[in-house]
């Protein structure tokens, strides 16, 4: 683990060289999570999609920064709130808004939907829509790879919300116990739905020293600094790739609602999130680093991109309905009759 | 061949499988340095290794999700939950992940693995030990719902489980381990998800499956020698569920009760009923009946878990009031 000197000198370099093609990727990434998911919104309220969507608007430094210090065949596993890290992981996005659309070439063939992405060809082993139920079989799988030979890690997404389930502590000590190429990720947003993190745990940065107190290499960062947030990654992804778990605690801000269909004004003002991102927008902030003449490209290019996408998936052909009888069991033979 | 009681033919077929292949590994509480609490993994970590047979903390929940990813990296985890009871535990990752993943993938990822679970009563557990939970597991599309009821079933249900490309739950009667042994052939054996008729019979038929397999042959036993042929089919698995087997059976005596350990009210007895009312009725002679648990938890004193799980003298009533019929 790189000592906090090390860390800033690297930060400082990360930063002097923002012209790099690192901090090019990061602001690429995190663009394009915003600019699908401002999309997946507008089809919503267009009415051509259907479905609940959990935005991560506000968030996408955290999936960018970790997503982009993997390799292709390292592993990652995440949340109901998990199209940045689908996306940042390099599930292409046409198959995403397919597979929202309920599209046969959908990344499951519309079985999934919104909060069902999976795709093993990028490594983007899926979302799982129960909150911390996609912690175990990431570090189970990360064991399994290395037992097999190979160097992958796997990086588990949760959120502060995971972090009070059972299934958090028991897989972050069975991670520890079996030496698991781990990185877990807890996305702090302040809000599990309606609930205040602060008075469940404490300010941000309490989750961490949680963890760091059962023995794991654990650490807290900005959530909004792209940049901190990759070296962060960086640091940990290299102690996890020698064989051990770690944990990272990555604090940031939840601009949209808990979902499209929550009321947010009971448990908060309205403008809560377009209040915060006016000074706090993670892309913005990143932006500024890079310069206009640097990112003017790479937004035409996104939103090109993004409209190309849709457009082409929106002309997929439907999922058939008669193929959702199909396909419960990998035994051939087995089918949804019951009868062997 | 080989001598062996129902825990010796579970402990047989995990060394046999870990023995033909190294993707086999053994995972659950106490498996590893005392051989599991009913000695089903005795031995085995001392011949396969410390990483082969591994114990866990008491996380179920993980240790089962774990199973699952170790599944889809190509392993082929058995994983024990000590109790039946405590796979409600890690029932999210069973039934949220375990048995979706397939399906919700559109066939990206495949969890082979069995959970192995000693399930049932008659040893006095009590209330959380006890439950017969395969009508539950039944009721999840994408798992695989393994029975056995005798020695030579649990051997090679569960080699064929172990090389299943599908999660199975296995649920082994804790009361037949140290019970009966039976001749086991190690090398050949049946495979397929089929019932078998454990005893011919022209009067009645009789579907039941696991610990009660044995009691509903002594009671046809005793039924003979009254002038009742009963026909006792072994379901073997309860899902999928061999209705070929059933409707041959009940279309030729015209007359079927189902008994089950779990409990009667939305058990799989239910299903059976009805499948039967559905494609053979006409073939039906009398009004189908059930026996299964009584509707409350199993207490633990002897004679009072008697008065809730089918016990030989309820099932001979039932199967002579279906006989007279």
């Amino acid at each position: 683990m790189a000592t906090r000197q090390q860390r800033a000198r690297k930060e400082k370099d990360v930063l002097a060289d923002h012209h790099s093609q690192w901090g090019l990727e990061l602001y690429r990434t995190m663009k394009l999570i915003r600019a699908v998911e401002l999309e997946i919104e507008k089809m919503h309220h267009e009415g051509v999609m259907t479905g609940s969507f959990h935005s991560s608007m506000g968030q996408e430094a955290s999936a960018a920064g970790v997503c982009c210090a993997l390799r292709p065949a390292d592993i990652v596993t995440s949340t109901h709130r998990g199209h940045g890290h689908a996306i940042a992981k390099g599930v292409p996005i046409i198959e995403i808004f397919a597979e929202l659309l309920n599209k046969a070439g959908g990344t499951s063939g519309g079985r999934g939907g919104s909060m069902h992405l999976h795709h093993r060809m990028s490594g983007f082993y899926g979302e799982n829509a129960i909150v911390g139920g996609g912690l175990p079989w990431a570090a189970g799988a990360a064991w399994a790879r290395r037992r097999l030979g190979a160097s992958d890690i796997s990086v588990a997404f949760t959120g502060d919300g995971g972090a009070a389930q059972g299934v958090f502590h028991e897989t972050l000590r069975l991670a520890q116990f079996w030496n698991s190429p781990c990185l877990f990720v807890c996305e702090n947003n302040g809000l599990a739905h309606s609930m205040s993190t602060d008075e469940v745990f404490g300010e941000a940065g309490a989750i961490t020293k949680m963890v760091a107190a059962t023995g794991m290499l654990s650490h807290f960062v900005d959530g909004r600094d792209v940049l901190a947030v990759h070296a962060a990654a960086e640091d940990l992804v290299s102690e996890v790739r020698k064989g051990r778990p770690a944990f990272l605690e990555c604090a940031v801000f939840r601009v949209r609602a808990h979902s499209l269909s929550d009321p947010e004004y009971r448990y908060r003002a309205k403008e809560s999130g377009s209040r915060w991102l006016e000074s706090n927008d993670p892309i913005v902030l990143m932006r500024d680093r890079l310069g206009p003449s640097d990112v003017e490209g790479i937004d035409a290019e996104v939103d090109r991109q993004v409209a190309e996408a849709r457009e082409e998936a929106q002309a997929m052909e439907p999922a058939q309905p008669a193929s959702a009888l199909n396909g419960a069991y990998a035994t051939p033979g087995l089918g949804a009759d019951g009868a062997a | 061949m080989a001598q062996l009681k129902f825990a010796e033919a579970v402990r047989a077929a995990m060394a046999a499988e870990l023995a033909a292949d190294d993707r086999v590994i053994v995972m659950g509480e106490e498996v590893g340095k005392l051989g599991g609490v009913f000695t089903t993994t005795v031995g085995l970590r001392d011949r396969f290794g410390a990483d082969r047979v591994l114990d866990t903390p008491i996380s179920e929940n993980a240790v089962v999700g774990w199973g699952i990813g170790a599944a889809v990296e190509g392993l082929r985890p058995v994983v024990e939950v000590m109790f039946s009871d405590f796979s409600l535990l890690a029932m999210d990752q069973i039934v949220n992940l375990a048995a979706k993943l397939h399906y919700m993938s559109n066939g990206q990822f495949n969890v082979p693995m069995v959970i192995r679970m000693p399930s049932g009563g008659g040893t006095n557990h009590g209330p959380q030990h006890s439950q017969s939970l395969e009508s539950l597991f039944a009721h999840i599309p994408g798992l695989i719902v393994a029975l056995p009821s005798n020695a030579i079933d649990a051997y090679w249900m569960l080699r064929d489980s172990i090389r299943c490309d599908d999660p199975v739950i296995f649920l082994e009667s804790k009361y037949l381990y140290f019970r009966n042994s039976e001749e086991v052939d190690l090398e050949h054996g049946p495979h397929g998800f089929f019932a078998r008729v454990a005893k011919a019979g022209n009067d009645l038929t009789v579907v039941t499956a696991g610990r009660m397999v044995q009691r509903c042959l002594e009671v046809a036993s005793d039924l003979e020698a009254e002038g009742i042929s009963c026909e006792v089919v072994d379901l073997r698995y309860i899902w999928p569920l061999d209705t070929t087997t059933i409707a041959e059976s009940v279309s030729k005596t015209g007359r079927l009760v189902v008994v089950h350990e779990a409990v009667e009210f939305c058990g799989w007895g239910g299903e059976v009923a009805a499948w039967v009312a559905e494609h053979v009725f006409m073939d039906l002679d009398a009004p189908i009946a059930r026996v299964g648990a009584a509707r409350v938890p199993i207490p633990f004193g002897a004679p009072l878990e008697d008065e809730v799980i089918p016990t030989a003298d309820r099932i001979a009533v039932s199967l002579r009031a279906m006989a007279r019929y």
